[in-house]
């Protein structure tokens, strides 16, 4: 009889390499998995991003659920690959003989993660073959490159929270509970819908899922988001993703299973040194300085800037979030004889030439303010066709140059002021934003003959980004000529 | 070089409150087929699962080829058929072979070994397209593929028609002709007459007996007698012939090694003696049965 013979490290490495192609094919084979994966992000983004995005002539809709839908592609084959399958074969005796068989270490886990990746490698490809093809989203091939080890990488925090649910519930109650995880997370992630229409309640609770970190990765790629903060997300999915995993080791050696071998400590020692190389791969190359972001980001917004109805120019990328506000309520009262305001620029009026529209709107300082104050600021001007949106009115830019500025407004509560005019119906406007550039705020007032007050609670506005306020303008959108006198406002 | 491939040395196991194995040695040696007989609950799989490295012992020592099973090196000298386990069914039985194959360092060459074994005709099969037998035919090739010095068989011929197994149990002589160890635990008294070299029966986390089989067979001469009769099973119970003796409803279930003289007696008692079966009593039962005597024995 032969003693040992040594495992020749060839082989070793075959063996490695034959335990990710069988794990693929087994999920390649397996349409209850492959094809919800592979398709419904492809399918999605067609139906929302191509039918009613781009084809309705929104290009910024293509644009941007074509990052989302990419992470959505990126969720599916990590949870349910190793949360259904791991559940199943924990289950029904698959995973005891394969650690009863020399099977090399952490070869299972290693190829169900590879697994995942390719899937999700093959999601992002039609994704972007679809953008570029039938969306007309015009990608550089520095961002798809991102794109694609974005998502990729992506599915790796997933793979680590599937493999922790596989190794809590049993086979057959895995897929409904893992949809139960997915599903929501998606949409509380802002994958389906913008976070910003989403109460404010919701919004805040978005940081909790590391979909909502991957989206803000990749809409900063297509210049949708800030890139400043990349590196908070990327240590935010890499410390879910080792949670998650400690946990699922954790576990399942309590029932028995040495997922990582004979000596785990060995393995997970190799692990860190691969994933701490995969990070550094992805501060240096993927995710690129600060310059390539901007450049992207610019070649993305041309085209994408006809679908909002903002008066203000597009704006991208900004500082995390805006400088503190003041203390003082006060923005403007109109009684020292300007149209200053204690902090910020002015209020000033303006049409909506710079959209290439024909609007136009100009304002001077009146005498005989609300509550018998001395001045008022009265703006006129008219609404003409010529744009998409027509609109004129007077703006505010609470903080700087108004390509750049962003206030805090969080601290405060009631923004008021006094106003009165032509009886029309007017529009209060809060554009803010960043990392994703959100729908304008629009509320509605009234300016009747006299003065009147309107207030709104701040609390009750979640549609905007209090954190990184733009600008606040007051307008009409109605064509025709208009007259409207603003007085005593505040944001307090 | 050792001659004891893998060993169980005063091992305890316990699952909470229950002892699965209190105290229990074993050895398989070089070229051997042992068969791991005992009922239901005896420890047999948790013996097993030691052995695999699958658990860890409470006390005592487990060692695979003098190293602990937990060790991949010790594992690539060993095959391993399980009793319970779903293979992925859209894999083809070549394409399972292949895979399990590349774990070993010199395995055999998969297209001699589907012939060896006559999957052939399935070998490009999807695995969840096969019988029953079929399955347990590719399993078995799983734990033949890497060339192993010690196999583990755990119930190998459940589900194989008379043919297979006759052609399983060609194999398995071959392999042992060829130096392969083997353990075996199984139900099939046949199975393990049929093949073992030796028999270790194990009852309630113990070794009760191992020999060879000739010598196990001395304590399965036993038989069940089963029958209706109206006689008192108080009477019965007292006759010297009858070993035991319960009742199953109207029915006397007992345990003899005289079931001849036994049956002479209760035609001349009861002539109206009904619907009698004589059974040699299983292996496991007979060991049951010993264990209980061997426990009296302990206790007086």
């Amino acid at each position: 009889m032969s003693t040992a013979t040594a495992m020749p490290a060839g082989r070793l490495w075959s063996a490695y390499f034959r335990e990710i192609r069988c794990e693929f094919l087994k999920s390649w084979r397996t349409p209850a998995f492959a094809v919800p994966t592979l398709f419904f992000p492809v399918m999605f983004y067609v139906l929302f991003g191509i039918f009613l995005g781009s084809m309705r002539g929104n290009a910024d809709q293509a644009l941007i659920t074509f990052a989302n839908f990419g992470v959505f592609g990126a969720m599916g084959p990590g949870l349910f690959g190793f949360g259904v399958s791991l559940a199943i074969e924990r289950e029904q005796g698959l995973l005891t003989l394969k650690q009863a068989l020399p099977q090399p270490p952490g070869a299972y886990l290693l190829a169900r993660a590879c697994m995942a990746m390719l899937f999700v490698a093959v999601i992002s490809v039609l994704l972007t073959v679809m953008a570029v093809t039938l969306g007309e989203v015009p990608l550089t091939f520095g961002q798809m490159t991102q794109l694609f080890f974005i998502d990729t990488l992506g599915a790796l925090p997933f793979c680590a929270i599937g493999m922790y649910m596989g190794s809590l519930v049993s086979g057959q109650a895995s897929p409904a509970i893992i949809n139960f995880v997915f599903l929501p997370m998606a949409f509380l992630s802002g994958l389906f819908i913008p976070l910003q229409v989403m109460p404010v309640m919701l919004q805040k609770l978005a940081p909790v899922f590391p979909a909502y970190h991957q989206s803000q990765l990749a809409l900063a790629t297509v210049g949708r988001g800030n890139a400043d903060d990349a590196g908070m997300h990327v240590a935010v999915l890499a410390g879910v993703t080792l949670l998650f995993f400690l946990l699922a080791v954790k576990r399942m050696h309590g029932s028995g299973f040495r997922l990582l071998g004979a000596h785990p400590k060995r393995a997970l020692g190799t692990a860190a040194v691969v994933a701490a190389g995969l990070v550094a791969l992805s501060f240096s190359g993927v995710f690129g300085g600060k310059s390539t972001e901007s450049e992207d980001a610019n070649a993305a917004t041309g085209a994408g800037s006809a679908a909002t109805d903002t008066p203000a120019p597009s704006v991208e990328a900004g500082p995390p979030a805006g400088v503190p506000a003041p203390p003082e309520g006060l923005i403007a009262n109109f009684d020292a004889g300007s149209a200053q305001s204690p902090y910020g620029i002015g209020i000033q009026a303006n049409g909506d030439q710079f959209q290439g529209g024909k609007s136009t709107a100009s304002q001077q300082l009146v005498e005989g303010g609300a509550n018998g104050s001395k001045g008022a600021l009265e703006i006129t001007g008219e609404v003409r066709p010529g744009t998409q949106y027509p609109s004129a009115g007077a703006f505010f830019f609470p903080e700087g140059p108004p390509t750049e500025g962003l206030m805090d407004y969080t601290k405060k509560k009631t923004l008021s002021f006094y106003a009165r005019g032509d009886g029309k119906q007017y529009t209060v406007l809060v554009l803010s934003g960043t990392p994703v550039r959100m729908p304008p705020l629009m509320l509605g007032f009234t300016a009747s003959p006299e003065w009147q007050k309107h207030e709104f609670q701040i609390e009750n506005l979640g549609a905007a980004d209090w954190q990184r306020v733009r600008l606040i303008g007051w307008m009409q959108t109605t064509q025709g000529a208009f007259q409207f006198q603003l007085d005593d406002i505040r944001l307090e | 070089m050792s001659n004891t491939l893998a060993s169980l040395t005063g091992v305890r196991k316990r699952y909470g409150k229950i002892t699965a194995l209190d105290g229990f040695d074993l050895s398989v040696k070089r070229g051997e087929l042992l068969s791991l007989l005992g009922p239901n609950g005896a420890g047999k799989s948790t013996a097993i699962s030691l052995l695999l490295g699958l658990q860890s012992a409470d006390q005592g020592e487990v060692r695979l080829f003098d190293r602990p099973p937990q060790e991949i090196d010790a594992r690539r000298r060993i095959g391993v058929m399980m009793q319970e386990v779903a293979l992925p069914g859209v894999m083809t039985c070549r394409e399972l072979l292949e895979q399990v194959a590349g774990y070993y360092p010199l395995p055999y060459e998969v297209d001699a070994l589907i012939h060896r074994l006559a999957l052939g005709n399935i070998a490009s099969r999807r695995y969840d397209k096969l019988s029953g037998g079929q399955k347990r035919q590719v399993q078995f090739g799983l734990a033949l593929v890497g060339r192993p010095e010690l196999m583990f068989l755990d119930e190998p011929t459940v589900g194989l028609d008379v043919q297979a197994r006759e052609a399983l149990w060609r194999v398995i002589r071959e392999l042992l002709h060829e130096g392969c160890s083997i353990v075996l635990t199984t139900h099939y008294l046949e199975e393990a007459e049929a093949l073992a070299d030796r028999v270790a029966v194990m009852a309630r986390g113990k070794l009760v007996t191992s020999g060879s089989v000739d010598e196990i067979r001395a304590h399965v001469s036993r038989k069940q007698v089963s029958l209706v009769s109206k006689l008192s099973a108080d009477t019965v119970r007292g006759w010297p012939e009858v070993l035991s003796l319960a009742m199953e409803r109207d029915r006397m279930q007992i345990t003899t090694r005289a079931a001849e003289p036994l049956l002479q007696r209760l035609f001349r008692e009861d002539p109206q003696l009904a619907d009698i079966e004589v059974r040699r009593a299983g292996l496991a039962e007979a060991f049951t049965e010993l264990t209980n005597e061997n426990t009296q024995e302990a206790r007086s």
